[in-house]
């Protein structure tokens, strides 16, 4: 089923997304991959946006008609290297392959280097084997700068990944 | 056994003999002022040339002497020509980095400490899944050394580390536990 892409948006969690937070958040197929756990009752979903996603210095949620469908999250590292920030995002199953989550991280991208300023780079560690996750960063203008053996450790399992990045001056139109 | 005796110094030796690993001492302090006011030398560390014996006494006391994992590299007169050093960057992955005073660039010495540690990281930490070296784009002699040692290449992390006020590109290496070394 074909999505008509002006009706996905990102914008900031409320309280009152937690049933449609739990709807993907919940799901395992999205979750597996990150290192977020598998929610299991709106209750946890709740405490969560509050204590979380409220309070994070950038996290955005992916919207189809204004309902929680995902989310995109981007944080800084700290101190001297605060140019250097991690992009992350997780799609409701039932979304994937629509050109969703390359259109919210584009619209994304966009709004964190204005957001914030100080951050000169965006990267993204994909595993080997999330070749779509890979599609939504290579369509967006990220450039794959290797394959980082045994780097990431999640959930006890460590991966190779692709490490992505976009610069803020990768964005500047064309002379 | 001997409650006076002292703990004997931790010494390791490369296969050839070469050089020797040992810990930094203070006394250390005239020869570590060779690699350390060096311009040259210092240009992709992360520190400036330093400038004074006392700034050497208090950096060595402060962040040689502190450090969890460092060794001096000693030629067979058990005088270092350089350091090197291994820092956490979580619980399966290190950080190694070294450093060579000039006049003993070029002898291959530098390959054999960073081939020696490395072995013995994955010897002594058996957690350790990755031992990784980010070297400056522009720093071709390092870069030589890791691809001497068999570390593997990765690619170029575009402005990924700021060093003395810039940010830079870096070239992200790695070895493994199950990497052959190169000889």
């Amino acid at each position: 089923m074909e999505i008509d892409l002006s009706r996905v948006s990102i914008r900031p969690f409320s309280l009152t997304d937690a049933h449609d937070f739990l709807r993907w958040a919940g799901d395992v197929r999205v979750t597996g991959n990150l290192r977020w756990q598998t929610f299991t009752s709106e209750e946890e979903a709740l405490v969560f946006i509050r204590d979380v996603c409220l309070p994070h210095p950038w996290r955005r949620s992916i919207c189809i008609d204004d309902r929680s469908i995902g989310f995109i999250s981007v944080f800084s590292e700290s101190g001297d290297d605060r140019f250097k920030a991690h992009i992350g995002y997780g799609l409701s199953h039932e979304y994937w392959g629509k050109g969703i989550a390359t259109r919210a991280v584009s619209i994304a991208v966009t709004q964190v280097f204005n957001d914030l300023p100080h951050v000169l780079r965006l990267q993204a560690f994909v595993q080997t084997q999330n070749k779509a996750s890979q599609r939504v960063l290579e369509k967006i203008g990220f450039k794959r700068e290797g394959l980082l053996r045994k780097y990431s450790c999640i959930k006890g399992i460590i991966h190779d990944v692709f490490v992505y990045s976009l610069l803020s001056t990768d964005l500047l139109p064309l002379p | 056994m001997d409650l006076n005796e002292t703990q004997p110094t931790v010494v390791v030796s490369s296969p050839s003999g070469r050089i020797s690993l040992r810990p930094m001492t203070l006394s250390d302090v005239d020869d570590y002022m060779v690699w350390a006011t060096d311009a040259e030398v210092a240009r992709f560390c992360s520190w400036e040339p330093c400038t004074s014996r006392e700034e050497a006494i208090k950096y060595i006391t402060d962040s040689v002497l502190t450090h969890p994992w460092l060794r001096a590299i000693c030629l067979e007169d058990d005088r270092p020509i350089g350091y090197i050093l291994i820092m956490p960057v979580d619980k399966i992955r290190k950080e190694i980095g070294y450093v060579l005073a000039r006049k003993y660039w070029g002898n291959g010495f530098a390959t054999e400490a960073v081939r020696l540690v490395t072995a013995e990281v994955f010897k002594e930490m058996p957690e350790v899944e990755r031992v990784e070296a980010l070297v400056d784009v522009e720093n071709v002699g390092s870069q030589r050394v890791l691809e001497k040692v068999g570390f593997t290449r990765e690619g170029v992390m575009r402005k990924f580390i700021v060093m003395k006020g810039s940010v830079r590109d870096m070239v992200m290496f790695s070895f493994l536990p199950s990497d052959p070394f190169r000889y």
